[in-house]
């Protein structure tokens, strides 16, 4: 970048050799060009007859996945300021976990409206101005229509949150068996309670088998870890054990790693074995006193410490990772050891046996074994799983939930729209593209599905402009092409989902236009060699200052 | 790429190395993946049946395996495509949770894949197809079930359950050896075989049947008919002295893991020796560590002693000397198998050694093969038998592995019969009868899926055509009259005579598969299909 200080003197060189920068106007459209670009290619996934990407690396794994977070995340994206879109959908995913997808889309829609104004000449902070105004109007009435599940029974709240993570799960790969699915999550929801805890449902993949073969296990279930010689002799099956939870290694080894022993006299020689022994004898003799049948380790049990156990009919269970081990303790009561009544059994499972903890009082814990054909094929159920239980989660937290399928974007939309009308000023335009943009949920729907996009979306809006607020909740029929009442047809989101979705996409659009200058540096790859030159070269330095210099 | 030009025409970079990565979408993704998965499919389309052929399949370190399994070929070719990964996979679970059906399965995919491009072709949306093969693989699940037989057998008869192993053993290399009665009596002495180690390891009550008990071994040598089932444990181990007795009867068995050498503190030590007295007493300490050893494992009353570890020429001199025969270096899951058959504990330490610990057989006996050196441990007539061993004789090491393989397929039908003892006639009946079944229930269906469900009708011929291609059969005139000999006589028994007996009745032919083998493999590869066809969108790497 060159700055001219007057005619006849030489430029000044403000910026490095080849920095790319580029601003005003121009620098904002092709921003939004870049996040449109971005936003088609999740555009596909949307809905109940959304496709999947298979992603591919150079390092050879493979991604099938019909998730808006993890498409973006996997794409790569360099492009500045399609980033946002990529990081909205990381914090859609971490914040509730559905709705990936419809957070980049509406972000992209946003822009696309957008584009026109910027281009005629309109102040990006007027329409970022209408834009907040619109998300704010919008998430109000989202709440006014969301109808809440507070107050009903166990059971009914359970069939509610069973339709509201059929919904999420209706859109992925194993959309057929959602009933199925929906069941099981909701179970695995309610047994780890209302506490914060997601790590205490397990998702376990075997290959194998079909998804209706999936389970669910109220307590915790984790893979045969390798096992030594004397293992298949212990007993295979408890009720009622003592559980021990350990995180020291049941080896025999030398106690010290640089320790050595010097002896002068050999006949002190069977004294320093016996020395030994005893140490881990006496480890194994205090567990089996505490009574325990069942030890589990985060650290290796040796063979000598099996085949002793085995003689003691214990069973345990060595390397067992430390996520399985925490879910272990939390179900059964204790940190160190228990008495519950839950059983223990160890089961075939494809082709890996399982050992399974089951029953457990103190619950708080459940492990879904995932079955499926292939590896990417279950990779992509955990990801599908994973939304809807936090769908549930959320659902279950703050209970109010929304139509789907489209219907609560056209209300917006219709209510927008008229909203727009008693506005004067440049605003109203602003907040009538803020409506439009809200209805690419149902066109996309529609696109995806084969259907008429336009015809569906004019019955949409039909029904919705109806005075008697009849038509409010009707959405797309992704079954037969027209439109349904999606309410009554239990296509239902949490609110929260959709909430969070429009503020996000609002806040990422509004960011994006927000910006006018990009300035980048020529290449990254040789502005982090250089960082990291530099940086080594100022640790060189720190460390030579105490040291005679000059 | 896609790419997006900015106001001054400049391309954009959105995505990291874009120009390197290629990217197809829509119509043509699909179409690629289905002639990748297809292709696939073409391969082991050969080799399903009994008169399937096999493949040739040589590993990069020139390793030749031959084998018609479905599983193992595909395992053994290493594709590279991504769909064909997919097709891969399948053929893997339905290994890992049947064990047999591994070809079927695969060929079922790529002949719904097929169907599905035509269908695409016409503009049916994928996932309309997609829902389409779901409902009718539901239909022919229900079916299945509804055509399924249950069968009785007991322990004392196990003439149904040979009869269905020798169905899957058909289709392998045993066969191929002999002609006429040999065949028979080959593949009869494999199911039994097969049958009665799945029994011996049972847990009936339960249902559940811990494969891991039954050790395969092979050795190479003498004739496929001479492979044995041994209630016991064959290690391929020979006795620690060649004079120690070749034979024990009743024999009472230390299984140790520790070694026979003076103990050593696992903590670094040195041991200074600063004079003779010193050296002396060391050497005579050695000596009676020894001489303690073999000694504790005589007053417990041990036969044999079955070490983990070997142990030196001097300990060896001793236990040759007490006569006291042993055998060394047995590996862990041996001597897991051999506590496990003889009632034994496995003993870490001499000092823990007790006679309730020892283990019990009948006969541990050593057997020497034809001419070679090779010598193993038969330990046989053990306190619990519940861990067998086949032990597989043949030509060649290729046959060998092979035999193994199939054996391993006859042993996972046997233990899902004894899960489940539902069984269905095989030859292509299953199949043409849920053709059937599903054609007629299409078209019940409104909408667009009607015609998915048809091509799924038309997929499950697949089966029967391609076995009866395998067998020198003309394909299509065959299928067509099976079909309406099944439609005419309401016979779902029907099946491809690939045999040429002579009748197509299945019944008649013994020819069974288990049920859930046949759910299996129709759930497996509609939902593989399906999930090939929901791609629409594939970006990799350009230089691939």
């Amino acid at each position: 970048m060159y700055a001219k200080r007057s005619r006849s003197q030489p430029q000044i060189i403000l910026l490095k050799e080849g920095t790319d920068t580029s601003q005003g106007k121009p620098q904002l459209v092709s921003n939004i060009n870049a996040c449109m670009a971005v936003a088609d290619v999740v555009r596909t996934t949307l809905g109940p007859r959304g496709m999947d990407k298979l992603i591919h690396d150079d390092k050879g794994n493979t991604t099938i996945s019909n998730d808006g977070a993890t498409i973006m995340k996997l794409l790569d994206i360099v492009h500045p300021a399609s980033k946002i879109l990529v990081d909205i959908a990381k914090s859609q995913d971490s914040e509730v976990g559905d709705g990936t997808t419809t957070v980049v889309l509406l972000a992209g829609e946003f822009l696309k409206e957008a584009k026109p104004f910027i281009e005629d000449g309109v102040h990006p902070q007027n329409i970022i101005r209408s834009y907040r105004t619109a998300s704010y109007l919008a998430i109000e009435k989202i709440k006014e229509l969301a109808v809440s599940i507070e107050g009903k029974s166990l059971e009914e709240k359970k069939s509610l949150l069973a339709k509201c993570a059929a919904t999420t799960l209706s859109s992925k790969l194993i959309g057929g068996e959602k009933e199925f699915f929906a069941t099981m999550v909701v179970d695995a929801v309610i047994a780890i309670g209302n506490d914060d805890r997601l790590n205490m449902i397990g998702i376990k993949k075997v290959p194998g088998g079909t998804m209706r073969d999936s389970f669910l296990v109220d307590g915790v279930a984790f893979k045969k870890t390798f096992s030594y010689a004397g293992f298949e002799q212990q007993p295979k099956k408890f009720v009622n054990p003592k559980i021990l939870v350990l995180n020291i290694e049941l080896e025999l080894k030398s106690e010290k790693e640089n320790a050595e022993i010097r002896l002068s006299d050999p006949l002190q020689y069977q004294s320093i074995v016996d020395a030994e022994w005893n140490i881990i004898y006496d480890k194994l003799d205090k567990c089996v006193k505490s009574g325990a049948k069942v030890v589990l380790s985060r650290l290796a049990i040796g063979d000598l410490a099996t085949q002793y156990f085995a003689d003691r009919d214990i069973f345990c269970a060595g390397r067992v990772t430390e996520e399985d081990l925490l879910r272990v303790a939390a179900a059964t009561g204790g940190t160190v050891q228990t008495t519950v009544n839950n059983v223990i059994d160890e089961r075939q499972v494809g082709n890996e046996r399982f050992n399974i903890f089951s029953g457990c009082p103190s619950g708080r814990t459940a492990t879904i074994v995932l079955r499926g054909g292939a590896d990417q094929f279950i990779e992509e159920a955990e990801r599908s799983l994973h939304d809807a239980i936090m769908i549930v989660r959320r659902a279950l937290r703050s209970s109010t939930v929304v139509a789907g399928g489209g219907a609560i974007d056209m209300e917006i939309s219709r209510y927008l729209r008229q909203h727009a009308r008693t506005i004067a000023g440049k605003s109203q335009l602003f907040i009538n593209s803020y409506a439009k943009a809200l209805e690419v949920i149902p066109r996309q729907l529609c696109d995806n599905a084969g259907f008429d996009a336009t015809d569906v979306l004019n019955k949409l809006r039909q029904k919705h402009a109806l005075p008697s607020g009849e038509g409010a909740p009707y959405g797309v029929d992704i079954n037969t092409g027209g439109i349904a009442d999606s309410f009554a047809n239990f296509v239902w989101e949490p609110a929260v989902v959709k909430i969070n979705a429009i503020n996000a996409a609002t806040e990422a659009a509004c960011l994006v236009l927000s910006v006018d200058e990009t300035v980048k540096n020529p290449k990254s790859e040789s502005a982090q060699g250089e960082a990291a030159a530099s940086a080594m070269g100022g640790r060189g330095r720190g460390r030579g200052r105490g040291m005679r210099r000059r | 790429m896609a790419l997006a030009f900015d106001e001054y025409g400049r391309p954009f970079i959105i995505i990291r190395e874009q120009e390197q990565k290629t990217r197809l979408r829509g119509l043509d993704a699909q179409k690629a993946n289905i002639s990748a998965g297809k292709a696939v499919a073409r391969i082991l389309r050969t080799s399903l049946g009994p008169k399937g052929m096999d493949k040739m399949l040589q590993s990069p370190d020139g390793d030749v395996t031959i084998t018609n399994d479905g599983a193992t070929i595909l395992e053994q070719m290493d594709v590279d495509n991504q769909i064909a990964k997919l097709m891969v996979e399948l053929s893997r679970s339905q290994d890992y949770e049947i064990g047999d059906g591994t070809t079927g399965v695969v060929v079922m995919a790529g002949a719904l894949l097929e169907q599905a491009e035509k269908l695409l072709e016409r503009g049916i949306h994928p996932i309309r197809i997609a829902e389409g093969y779901e409902m009718a693989s539901r239909i022919a699940f229900e079916h299945l079930e509804h055509i399924a037989h249950k069968f009785e057998f007991s322990e004392t008869d196990v003439e149904p359950l040979i009869q269905t192993c020798m169905t899957t053993l058909s289709s392998k290399i045993l066969p191929a050896f002999g002609s006429g009665n040999s065949v028979n009596r080959c593949k009869r002495s494999m199911a039994e075989i097969a049958v009665k180690a799945v029994l011996a390891v049972a847990d009936l009550e339960r249902k559940d049947v811990n494969l891991e008990l039954i050790k395969v071994e092979g050795k190479v040598g003498g004739k496929l008919e001479d492979t044995e089932l041994i209630y016991g444990i064959v290690v391929d181990k020979d006795m620690s002295h060649p004079q120690m007795p070749k034979q024990i009867e009743d024999a009472k068995i230390a299984i140790l893991t520790c070694p026979f050498e003076p103990p050593k503190p696992k903590t670094k030590h040195k041991v200074d020796i600063d004079s003779v007295e010193k050296f002396q007493t060391l050497r005579e300490q050695e000596r009676k560590y020894f001489d303690d050893m073999v000694q504790k494992c005589k007053d417990v009353g041990a036969t044999l002693v079955i070490c983990q570890w070997g142990f030196d020429d001097e300990a060896n001199h001793l236990l040759m000397h007490r006569n006291l025969p042993a055998v060394r270096w047995v590996g862990g899951v041996e001597l897991e198998l051999i506590a496990i058959a003889t009632g034994g504990r496995i003993v870490p330490r001499f000092q823990e050694l007790t006679p309730e610990k020892l283990g019990r057989a009948g006969l541990v006996r050593e057997k020497a093969f034809g001419t070679t050196k090779d010598r193993m441990i038969y330990i046989e007539h053990c306190a619990n038998s519940r861990a067998v061993t086949i032990f597989i004789r043949g030509g060649n090491k290729m046959m060998i592995e092979e035999t193994k393989r199939s054996l391993h397929d006859a042993l996972c039908v046997a233990r899902n019969l004894i899960r489940n003892k539902s069984i269905v006639y095989g030859g292509g009946s299953a199949e043409i009868s849920c053709s059937i079944a599903v054609e007629a229930a299409a078209d019940k269906y409104p909408g667009v899926e009607q015609y998915a469900i048809r091509a799924f009708a038309d997929a499950l011929d697949a089966i029967p055509m391609a076995l009866a291609e395998n067998s020198g059969l003309q394909p299509i005139e065959t299928l067509s009259a099976v079909k309406s000999q099944q439609i005419k006589d309401n016979n779902s028994c029907c099946g491809i005579d690939c045999n040429d007996v002579g009748t197509n009745d299945m019944r008649e032919q013994n020819v069974f598969e288990t049920l859930i083998g046949k759910q299996q493999q129709i759930l497996l590869a509609t939902q593989v299909v399906k999930m090939i066809l929901k791609i629409d969108d594939v970006i990799s790497p350009f230089d691939y």
